[in-house]
């Protein structure tokens, strides 16, 4: 999945900043020339002059098929990152790349073509068109490419079943619930055969239990249509569950991509750490991140709970619970990769869970 | 206290320091009074002819227009004799029925009953055609204004250089009287039905474009960017999603638009030339036929009604639909009369059912003002002599023997300053130096009079005022205004203009208040008032004239009660509006905290309304300005008259000069209360 080098990103992102002010383009390359090139230091001289720096110097290839998740607080510069992606704003500087083509040069014509066939979007709140039924909502996109009105609707019934809404084509959004709305706005943004998806927090806007459904639901469509996908989220367990990799932004700058186990067990820093604080790690990290490889492996082989490198560390514990000495951990084919030991395995699942405990620490 | 102290003081406390600082230069002018006259009324050597370079630089302006004007003039000529044809040579009992249908369409039973009704007693008052006359004009009028309107609209939408035009020319479209549309338009194209016509499309597009843009700025964001990334062009997001997504907003501005053609047709009746339901109004106003124009007021009412109504229902967001067997019920009833009738229909002028009515409002009018006209004199004189006049031309002249039973000597005017003085200052003892200063500045005008304040005073009492109210830029701008206007030479007017306004703000004001107060704590007094608003609202301008008249005749009186009446209304709505919005975790509060219901009211709902209440004074003055004008009509002085007795003349100058003049005191208080509320709203953190 994330193997860059055989076949090339669908979408590169390349030094992209959004910076919001007067002028903010010379602004911004003034403030690149005085700090030398290195983006923290443009970015306080910007804010320093009263310009909002959203996004800065974001890089980052998303690989074809990827669920890419970008994750931060409010006021991280996320969703402004993904309007930068999608041009619904004209980013100030960088280079964006979607399947091989620099959208930022893109004629307005272009986009529009790109839109219609290339890029589907899902709205935090929805954006459904209130004077439109369900089934005109979602062909929207067919209609403005011109295509005829049996022709439309014909297709897009289809994709409405997929959404679970079938029987209420003929429903207004004032009449459906929020997770059916959301539904809809999904079924919009398939509409037009997208290969590249975005969700601006697809999923914030619900309530827990209809929240965790649609996730269900979404990956399922995943997993069926294979599309590249740009997905926003303040939520890190959301996050976790649903990414190939996760970006997370602190005040405008990308921190850490890694994959959920990479942002769990290795922050690169107390923000980063601090979100993961209060998932237990041994819910998503696996085997393989707290194994001990090489030469002097004092594995009791005698002793073997079958124990596999991607098994989640909850579930390798709950099969050594009863063991004392260090286990073998086995790769898909079933050859010894390295060995565990069970108390290591406890700590490390009890890890996430623990530290918000008062006092933990101490 | 040094120098030094004093201006630290001052700076700690601006309002204190502006208020001394305009008693200081009051007192000066009054001292130098006898030395320098000219400190007073502006000397008119130093006017400028301002009304005449303009009115000749607008005439050659307008001459030049006027080809094209006169083509238009004549191309709108076929639109309206054809809707004129068919509005008046339909027979009546297709046209009730049809508007019944309508109502039926729109809003079900309610609505239909009230288009059938409605028309009904248009028809049975006898003004049938002088009612289809008036509302052909409306007809044509209003397609023009929403066009406009609308198209003004998206272009501000469209491009933020336009919008902020656009803003600022609707902004002081709205201050600008309206009889100061007709003299150039007047001049443009000539005396006829024409000139009400697109008077009525420029005065009807604002609150069109207003709304408009408006509707799509609102458009949830989500909605616009999906319409966006669907791949729809800008005019297919436009048209397909933004403007459909906004027509809740753009109905209110439908609505708003139709109120406002009808009020502007009306009142441009004056004109004449239109045998329309307005000038039938004037003409029995004039005559004296109280009943005759009581009755065609009434039709006016009933028109401003049914369109309303209806219109309005159009703004709400979800209408029901009502069954379509309804319509063809009354479509085929209307047909079937239609049949039955044929040959028999009477024709509608014949209809007169409510002319004993009318008769019988003129005698009981005369018997009552026969028994009480005493009283009702009584009661005017005691206002105009006791209140009315010392504030206009100031005690010193309003204090006569035979009013007051004494004469005012420059001895007791010398008493009434020295007593101010002593008041004010055991204020000023006591650390209420704004008070003390404020009563100095009270004592000044009541003595003087506002029509014969010194200018240097106004001046600096204004520009205080802008200065506390927003800062330099604020007071610089209305100082300007006001300069300008006492270069004009129409200052004695414009100050006349602004004591009659003025004292019927004030009532209005503590009237209005009172009553909005009382309405935010019993809603069994809002459920009496709140249809008496709504009513008061819809009724066009030139209505509130025929009640007042019967009762107090012609003169400043009069004025003041139409004024009032019409201008008192935002003052109880934003009243009990702020009052009742006071979020409920603040009174939770109160309450926990043993705060009883009217302690509640003043120190929580009150300071939380205030800035809500600011913005009512505001709609209520610039309300009290448009009324000040058509109240012209029944004799006022001032810049009103000066408006009127353009369009008599067709004196183009005159007319643009005192209507800018007009605009501009508009503009200063509108400036300076939604400065104050503004300052307030910050204060409070909203």
């Amino acid at each position: 999945m994330t193997d860059t080098l055989s076949t090339p990103p669908a979408i590169s992102c390349k030094g992209v900043w959004q910076v919001f002010g007067q002028n903010a383009e010379q602004q911004l390359a003034e403030a690149l020339k005085q700090s030398g090139g290195a983006p923290r230091g443009a970015a306080d001289l910007l804010r320093e002059k009263g310009l909002i720096p959203a996004v800065q110097d974001a890089t980052f290839d998303v690989a074809e098929g990827e669920l890419f998740v970008i994750m931060g607080l409010s006021g991280s510069g996320k969703s402004t990152l993904i309007r930068s992606l999608s041009r619904l704003q004209e980013s100030t500087a960088g280079e964006i790349n979607i399947e091989g083509e620099d959208i930022l040069r893109a004629s307005k014509a272009r986009m529009t073509e790109l839109r219609r066939s290339t890029l589907g979007m899902v709205f935090q709140h929805f954006g459904l068109f209130p004077h439109m039924s369900v089934i005109d909502n979602v062909a929207f996109p067919l209609k403005v490419s011109g295509m005829g009105r049996s022709a439309r609707h014909e297709k897009v019934r289809e994709i409405i079943k997929m959404v679970g809404l079938a029987g209420r084509e003929d429903a207004f959004p004032r009449e459906l619930s929020g997770g059916q709305r959301q539904r809809v706005g999904i079924a919009r943004s398939l509409a037009g055969d997208c290969s590249v998806w975005f969700l601006d927090e697809p999923f914030s806007a619900l309530d827990p239990l209809i929240r965790r459904q649609l996730q269900d639901e979404f990956l399922e469509i995943r997993a069926r249509l294979n599309t590249t996908i740009v997905f926003i989220t303040h939520d890190i367990t959301e996050a976790l569950k649903l990414a190939d990799r996760i970006a997370i932004m602190k005040d405008g700058e990308i921190v850490q991509i890694g994959t959920p186990a990479e942002i769990v067990l290795n922050p690169v820093n107390d923000y980063v750490a601090e979100f993961s604080k209060d998932v237990a790690t041994g819910r998503h990290a696996r085997v393989a991140s707290v194994m001990k490889t090489g030469a002097d492996m004092p594995a009791d082989m005698a002793q073997d709970p079958g124990l596999r490198s991607d098994m989640t560390l909850e579930a390798a514990l709950a099969a050594c619970v009863s063991l004392y000495g260090p286990v073998p951990v086995r790769d898909a084919n079933g050859a010894v990769v390295g060995t565990v030991s069970p108390h290591e395995l406890s700590v490390r699942t009890l890890e996430g869970a623990d530290q918000h405990q008062p006092g933990a620490q101490e | 206290m040094s120098i030094d102290q004093l201006r630290s003081y001052a700076a700690a406390r601006p309002g204190v320091a502006a208020v001394w600082l305009t008693v200081c230069v009051g007192a000066f002018c009054l001292a130098l009074e006898a030395v320098f006259p000219w400190l007073i009324g502006w000397p008119s050597v130093l006017e400028l002819p301002a009304s005449d370079w303009i009115g000749a630089g607008v005439t050659a302006v307008l001459e030049t227009v006027k080809p094209v004007a006169r083509g238009f003039s004549y191309l709108m000529d076929f639109p309206m004799f054809w809707t004129n044809a068919l509005l008046v040579g339909t027979p009546w009992p297709i046209t009730i029925g049809c508007v019944t249908a309508l109502g039926w369409y729109i809003g079900g039973l309610r609505l239909a009953a009230l288009g059938g009704i409605g028309l009904s007693l248009v028809l049975a008052s006898g003004y049938w055609t002088e009612s289809m006359n008036t509302l052909a004009l409306v007809a044509v009028s209003v397609p023009l204004a929403l066009l406009l309107g609308g198209m003004i609209g998206i272009l501000a939408y469209e491009n933020a250089r336009v919008r902020s035009a656009v803003l600022a020319t609707l902004d002081v479209m709205q201050t600008v009287p309206t009889f100061a549309y007709l003299t150039p338009l007047l001049l443009l194209f000539g005396f006829g039905p024409v000139v009400g016509l697109v008077a009525s499309a420029i005065y009807a597009a604002p609150p069109m474009a207003r709304n408009v843009l408006l509707g799509l700025e609102r458009v949830d964001p989500d909605i616009k960017d999906a319409a966006v990334m669907s791949g729809g062009t800008r005019f297919q997001q436009l048209f397909l999603v933004e403007i459909p997504s906004a027509t809740t907003q753009i109905m209110v501005g439908v609505n708003q638009c139709l109120m406002a053609a009808l009020s502007m047709v009306i009142i441009a009746a004056v004109i004449g030339g239109f045998d329309d339901i307005g000038w039938e109004v004037l003409l029995t106003m004039r005559k004296a036929q109280f009943g005759q124009s009581f009755l065609a007021g009434l039709v006016i009412v009933v028109f401003a009604i049914v369109i309303d109504r209806m219109s309005g229902a159009l703004t709400q967001a979800r209408r029901k639909r009502h069954d379509r067997r309804g319509l063809y019920l009354i479509l085929g009833l209307t047909v079937a009369a239609m049949v039955l009738l044929w040959q028999r229909l009477p024709a509608t002028a014949d209809f007169a059912l409510f002319d004993p009515l009318a008769s019988y409002v003129d005698q009981s009018l005369g018997n009552f003002t026969a028994q009480n006209g005493a009283a009702l004199d009584a009661f005017k004189n005691v206002l105009v002599f006791f209140i009315f006049l010392p504030l206009r031309i100031g005690l010193d002249n309003a204090v006569l023997s035979f009013t007051w039973g004494f004469q005012w000597t420059p001895m007791m005017s010398f008493a009434f300053y020295a007593c101010a003085a002593v008041l004010a200052a055991s204020l000023v003892w006591c650390e209420r130096a704004l008070a003390g200063g404020l009563l100095l500045v009270a004592a000044l005008v009541l003595e003087t009079g506002i029509s014969e304040l010194p200018w240097p005073f106004v001046l600096m009492g204004v520009g205080a005022l802008g200065w506390m109210a927003g800062g330099r830029k604020l007071a610089l701008s209305v100082v300007l205004m006001l300069l300008a206007i006492l270069l004009s030479g129409l200052w004695e007017r414009a100050l006349l203009s602004l004591y009659l306004s003025g004292v019927a703000v004030v009532a209005c004001a503590g009237l209005g208040g009172a009553l909005g107060l009382l309405a935010a704590a019993s809603p069994m007094a809002w459920r009496v008032l709140r249809p008496v608003c709504d009513m008061l609202q819809t009724i066009p301008l030139f209505v509130f004239l025929i009640p007042v008249l019967m009762f107090f005749q012609i003169g400043e009186f009069s004025a003041f009660l139409a004024i009032c009446a019409y201008a008192i209304v935002p003052m109880i709505r934003y009243t009990q509006h702020g009052l009742t919005t006071t979020p409920p975790e603040l009174l939770d509060a109160a309450t926990t905290s043993g705060a009883t219901a009217w302690q509640t009211m003043w120190d929580v709902r009150v300071p939380y309304a205030v800035p809500t209440i600011l913005l009512g004074l505001n709609q209520t003055i610039l309300y009290a300005f448009a009324m000040l004008v058509i109240a012209a009509l029944i004799g006022t002085t001032g810049l009103g008259q000066s408006i009127f007795l353009a369009l008599g003349q067709a004196d183009v100058g005159l007319g643009i000069t005192a209507g800018a003049a007009m605009a501009m005191l508009a503009l200063i208080a509108d400036r300076l209360v939604q400065g104050f509320a503004e300052e307030r709203r910050k204060a409070l953190g909203l």
